[in-house]
């Protein structure tokens, strides 16, 4: 390639970058934009792309004249819950299917992915009579049992293509060594597959933290909600109230983005690998 | 690892023992088992049981509160002549086809753009994948707010700023754009998935090929047409697939900016099943519409999960 045609390709490249940059971000900076305004602002379309003066009115009514608190705690609790159920359950599963010889693995390996693959938009409706008769309808409870129907199948998946890629000569020198089965998963492989478990949990705790059909199916209770739904509730109404439904909105976007701009490397690499592997 | 022989004997009988449960169930059997049950029970539990009773259920009528009455087939009979469900079903292809072929689109643009000579590669990728990363209902929210009739930005931009419309659109709120408009936030939110798959694909595919296929004279757009879509055609595959059922059951992004309006417009058969179910209450319909297209499902999942397993096995 000469060198011109290498810039012409570069230029191209960057001007792609920047329209796509724009086009993602413009949503996220119009969202912050928005809950810095105050109600007469946004109503005679003034100080439109940055608010003139900073107003935090709605962080304050979010806070004091809505439920959203108790929403962010019950948002917390159900997805580091299930989090940690999902992932535990997950990754012994994911080493056992991936690694140890027993009969029915490839038939329980099969079944995971395909459980995977199922939509919950099939599932809501018999899950929640399910929760009714056990009587955890309406309650985090409920959400917490519910959620690994898709937080398990994918760290599941997830983690045995990782178990996969160890090599097993290690376990088997460790267990030459005198290791049991048992001690050559969880002193040499677990250890080595840290980053790897570490992604799961993370796209589980998004995924729970993200979820809506099921936390808006299952609970009636205001008080009970979890944030996406509460934030949606916001807009039933005939009032609106976009000031105080996007600080909602922003409050909501932290801990996700903070988590990913983190761990950004385990994330891209664990989103490559759960779908599909190169 | 130092690999002590007076351990060797003892380490080598504790696999191949004779018993016969071991012959059988396989070596690793015990805690093979152990290890898997907890998955099985969720599986069981949470997957398997509710969708033998979604079955059931549909072959029923069940009104909230009431015993479920046992009618066959009637109501995919009854839904198949439905003209509101029809119109759901074609609504969900226009959907789901529209944004999945759009995100083909970009997905590529974005993988050959990461993979080109540019500087800080990491961080464009990071800010390109954040649709992905992002709640849902907030990035719907962030839509409904920005695509809004009378206050919305999209038409500040476009009637006061860049005089490009005499006057306002109401975008979600007119039959000729709301289908267009839930379809590109579809597009919004998704095509960083395939953006990131292909990309992971095309590091895969041996730098050998492209020179080989520069010695042989092929210019950049041979060497993408020969060299790179072979070598992305099974993530291709896997990720298509995967979108179409992850889009055909898409009920949040719809839900939270038309509900399915307006006048039916955009009532896609996620939307439609939550508004038979818990608007009218009648249960054994709405998971009639859930499942109607269940041999289609099936018969993609297993294709795609072929597809899944054969990637892992290279």
């Amino acid at each position: 390639m000469t060198a011109a045609a290498g810039r012409v390709q570069a230029g191209l490249s960057y001007t792609i970058l920047v329209v796509l940059a724009l086009m993602v971000l413009f949503p996220f900076y119009w969202m912050t934009v928005t809950s810095f305004k105050s109600e007469d602002q946004m109503r005679s379309l003034v100080s439109m792309f940055w608010p003139k003066p900073f107003a935090t009115e709605n962080y304050a009514q979010l806070v004091h004249k809505t439920d959203f608190v108790a929403w962010y705690k019950n948002s917390v609790f159900v997805a580091v819950s299930s989090t940690l159920l999902a992932t535990s359950v997950g990754t012994v599963g994911a080493y056992a299917l991936a690694r140890l010889k027993f009969f029915g693995r490839g038939f329980l390996a099969s079944a995971t992915l395909i459980t995977y693959l199922v939509p919950p938009s099939i599932l809501f409706i018999p899950l929640y009579a399910q929760m009714r008769n056990l009587g955890l309808a309406n309650s985090l409870s409920g959400l917490i049992a519910a959620y690994p129907s898709f937080t398990v199948p994918f760290v599941t998946w997830l983690l045995m293509g990782y178990f996969e890629s160890i090599p097993e000569e290690l376990e088997e020198a460790a267990m030459i060594d005198g290791a049991t089965r048992f001690g050559a998963f969880w002193r040499i492989v677990l250890p080595l597959s840290m980053p790897g478990v570490l992604a799961a949990g993370l796209y589980a705790f998004t995924q729970a933290w993200n979820e809506f059909l099921y936390a808006l199916v299952f609970i009636t209770d205001g008080k009970l909600r979890t944030l996406p739904v509460g934030l949606a509730s916001f807009i039933t109404g005939d009032v609106y109230g976009w000031g105080y439904l996007m600080s909602g909105a922003v409050l909501t976007t932290l801990p996700v983005i903070a988590a990913y701009i983190y761990l950004q490397k385990y994330m891209v690499e664990g989103l490559t690998a759960g779908s599909v592997k190169g | 690892m130092a690999i002590s022989t007076a351990q060797l004997p003892g380490a080598l009988t504790h696999r191949p023992k004779r018993g016969g449960f071991r012959r059988v169930l396989g070596p690793d059997h015990r805690m093979g088992y152990l290890f898997v049950t907890p998955i099985a029970l969720f599986v069981l539990s949470l997957i398997a049981y509710p969708f033998g009773y979604a079955l059931y259920l549909s072959m029923t009528h069940k009104l909230v509160g009431l015993p479920p009455v046992f009618v066959g087939f009637e109501n995919y009979i009854r839904l198949t002549w439905d003209g509101f469900f029809q119109r759901a079903v074609v609504n969900s292809f226009i959907f789901t086809f529209g944004s999945v072929g759009f995100k083909m689109v970009l997905g590529v643009v974005m993988a050959l753009v990461l993979t080109s000579n540019i500087r800080w590669r990491s961080f464009w990728t990071g800010v390109l994948l954040i649709p992905w990363v992002a709640p849902t209902v907030v990035s719907a929210l962030n839509f409904l707010w920005i695509f809004d009739g009378s206050l919305g930005v999209l038409n500040y931009l476009l009637v006061r700023v860049f005089h490009i419309l005499p006057q306002g659109v109401g975008w979600l709120s007119e039959p000729g754009t709301a289908m267009a408009s839930v379809v590109a936030v579809n597009i919004w939110r998704g095509f960083p998935f395939f953006g990131i798959s292909f990309l992971a694909g095309m590091k895969a595919i041996p730098i050998e090929l492209y020179e080989a296929a520069a010695v042989d004279g092929a210019g950049t757009l041979q060497r993408f047409r020969h060299v790179t879509l072979p070598g992305l055609k099974n993530i291709m595959i896997i990720v298509v697939l995967l979108s179409t059922i992850w889009t055909f059951n898409d009920f949040q992004i719809v839900y939270i900016l038309t509900k399915g309006g307006p006048g039916g417009t955009t009532m896609v058969m996620p939307v439609l099943t939550y508004e038979t179910a818990f608007g009218a209450q009648r249960l054994g319909e709405a998971i009639a519409v859930a499942l109607y297209l269940l041999p289609a499902l099936a018969v993609t999942i297993m294709v795609l999960a072929r597809y899944m397993r054969k990637g892992r096995k290279r």
